[in-house]
């Protein structure tokens, strides 16, 4: 409690005090970074060699939630980083196990969903469809609203077969990514887990506040989303899209929402999982990207930050903690390197 | 909460260093695991001799407190009790008793990106509590190493390190690899087992089970029982147990293991004296209780 009060008196001085995008605009991204992130010793010239900087996060004061910080370099300008990190589609890599990824039309139609096919999917892809079979509004393994719980039951009690089952999700997603294009956070409605309601927005702004000095550094963007205790921008338009892939052997279906900001010479991105269909709650991933200048060349320097909550995180402690942010960092660098290698063959 | 109040206020006053952190919250994990096991008579025979039947009752408590001093430090404080009774012929020169009362020391530490370690010392009593003495005392050290290769596949390689023992550095290594979505080799000591996930709450395994330690047997023992040479001796026990089990999540915290099986070999080795008794196929039946909090 005392720690959450002065998370909020520090964001409210920072409101007062100045803007915050001092901070982020200054001059050299190294002490920018050392500012606010884990990360005290930072060589761009090994950056620039492919090299990943990774800290697991102490405990964040949170049960549900775990987080990591990476820093990175992309050998792009920092403009062109921060655009393909917006719009970065993981499906091509079959290493991250992203069976589909989608862009999101703004206002979005069943159409968007038109690609979701549950048919000859793999083992992950028909455990989401046998527990889409299953569910009712009483009992899901899913994270779903009663109301949605008894629509996808109705739905799939017609037929239930793979395409069936992938137009009655189409129905559900296009519904939930219509609300957060209208309300942004406050259109997310809360998941109904057993006698528990879990609100994904809560959970995002829990781990935030606890992570002072990131929340300060990235108070310009989080303040236009709306995560900061204030209204949305409407003007601030993200990349909207779904995805299908595997969690822990579980198909899973996200929406989410990148956001972009330029502030002076660099930008700030947040990309939002504003609704996972389940194994998990939410994520977030914060990135903050600038230009950087070494041996005559330009490349962009990255700071990134994960912050995920799960339920199961609850019950993981001590060690296997540890273990569990171990892991975690291995798959956002996994992540980090298809990144790279795109930007190199790209480029 | 009591408890972790006084733990925390004990650190700080041990480490001086750890004032400013006991001041801040702090993580504290816990670990409670019991177990119950009977193993039905069998004949042992050693020393040109059989001593009759023996059947076995063993009964198992570890508790473990781990506060996290920084972001890659976990202490482990804590205790553990350890009991094997026997049920022997009279005169039969095995013990009655094979009995660890012992502390639980040591620390986790995350050693590099991928590599996690553990380093246990657990001192105290290792005997059959007849005439305890400082012969008794002995404190065996683990030293364990974790590769996370991923989160399917991991690695172990380690040792256990007891001077007392006929063999003093024992290497172990293992490996959990879970190869398909219900599906895990999980071959590590002292449990190695393939296991079968039928839901998220019900685990089936089949597997092996090694049950072993180094006691210090009384003064007397051996001319108590027509062997004067196992006066004072040092035994080490070591039996195996093959079987199948299941393991019920009751809680996310709480997991309960039932198994059955046969005990193919169990072994009371006085090394000195160079006596040993041996028992081979008996059935066994335990239970399991791991608690995390």
């Amino acid at each position: 409690m005392t720690r959450r009060v002065a998370c909020l008196f520090l964001i409210a001085c920072a409101g007062l005090f100045g803007p915050a995008a001092a901070v982020a605009g200054s001059a050299d991204p190294v002490e920018a970074i050392k500012n606010f992130s884990g990360f005290q010793q930072i060589e761009v010239n090994r950056l620039l060699r492919g090299e990943v900087l990774s800290e697991r996060d102490p405990a964040m004061g949170f049960p549900n939630g775990i987080s990591a910080q990476t820093c990175f370099a992309v050998p792009l300008e920092a403009d062109e980083a921060a655009k393909r990190l917006q719009t970065w589609d993981p499906a091509p890599h079959p290493e991250l196990k992203v069976y589909a990824f989608h862009a999101l039309h703004s206002p979005c139609t069943l159409v968007d969903f038109q690609p979701l096919d549950f048919k000859n999917g793999p083992s992950p892809v028909r455990w989401l469809l046998d527990e889409t079979v299953a569910s009712t509004p009483a009992s899901s393994e899913l994270n779903l609203t009663r109301d949605e719980a008894g629509k996808l039951a109705d739905c799939v009690r017609q037929r239930p077969d793979a395409r069936v089952v992938s137009m009655c999700w189409a129905n559900l997603l296009s519904a939930r990514a219509s609300a957060y294009q209208a309300k942004g956070l406050a259109g997310v409605s809360p998941y109904e887990v057993g006698s528990e309601t879990v609100s994904p927005s809560d959970q995002l702004r829990t781990m935030l506040r606890s992570q002072l000095a990131v929340s300060h550094e990235f108070l310009p963007i989080l303040k236009k989303i709306g995560l900061v205790e204030n209204e949305p921008d409407p003007a601030f338009v993200p990349f909207y899209y779904w995805t299908l892939f595997d969690a822990d052997y579980h198909g899973t279906i996200s929406l989410g929402a990148v956001y972009l900001l330029p502030i002076n010479d660099h930008f700030q991105l947040v990309d939002l999982e504003y609704y996972v269909s389940g194994n998990y709650y939410t994520s977030a991933t914060l990135y903050e990207v600038w230009p950087v200048h070494a041996n005559g060349k330009s490349a962009a320097l990255v700071w990134r930050g994960d912050y995920f909550a799960a339920p199961t995180l609850r019950f993981t402690e001590g060690t296997e903690r540890i273990a569990y942010g171990v892991l975690m960092l291995q798959d956002i660098k996994k992540e980090i390197h298809c990144i790279q290698d795109e930007a190199k063959t790209r480029r | 909460m009591k408890a972790k109040a006084a733990l925390t206020t004990a650190i700080a006053l041990l480490v001086p260093w750890a004032v400013g952190w006991a001041a801040n919250s702090i993580d504290i994990s816990e670990e409670l695991d019991a177990q119950y096991g009977y193993a039905g008579d069998v004949k042992t025979r050693g020393a040109g001799m059989t001593t009759g039947s023996v059947d076995e009752h063993n009964a198992y408590v570890k508790y473990v407190i781990s506060p996290q001093l920084n972001k890659n430090l976990l202490l482990r404080f804590g205790c553990e009790w350890d009991r094997l009774t026997f049920g022997v012929p009279d005169g039969a020169p095995v013990p009655h008793v094979l009995q660890q009362a012992t502390a639980v020391l040591g620390f986790d530490y995350q050693v590099a990106d991928q590599w996690l370690a553990r380093l246990e010392v657990e001192p105290g009593l290792y005997s059959d509590f007849q005439d305890i003495s400082w012969r008794d005392f002995d404190a065996p050290v683990v030293l364990v190493g974790v590769y996370l290769a991923n989160a399917d596949l991991q690695w172990v390689v380690g040792m256990r390190i007891d001077a007392r023992t006929q063999y003093p550095v024992l290497p172990v290594a293992g490996v959990r690899w879970k190869f398909a979505e219900e599906w895990t080799l999980n071959a590590m000591l002292p449990n190695p087992r393939m296991e079968y996930e039928f839901n998220e709450r019900l685990l089936l395994y089949a597997g092996a089970g090694i049950e072993g330690g180094t006691f210090a047997v009384g003064e007397n023992f051996g001319s108590d029982h027509g062997q004067p040479k196992l006066d004072g001796a040092i035994v080490d026990f070591l039996e195996f147990r093959v079987g199948a089990g299941c393991s019920w999540k009751v809680t996310p915290r709480i997991t309960l293991e039932a198994e059955a099986g046969d005990m193919p070999y169990r072994d009371f080795d006085f090394f000195d004296p160079d006596i040993e008794y041996r028992s081979h196929n008996a059935p066994y039946g335990q239970i399991t209780c791991h608690a995390r909090f």
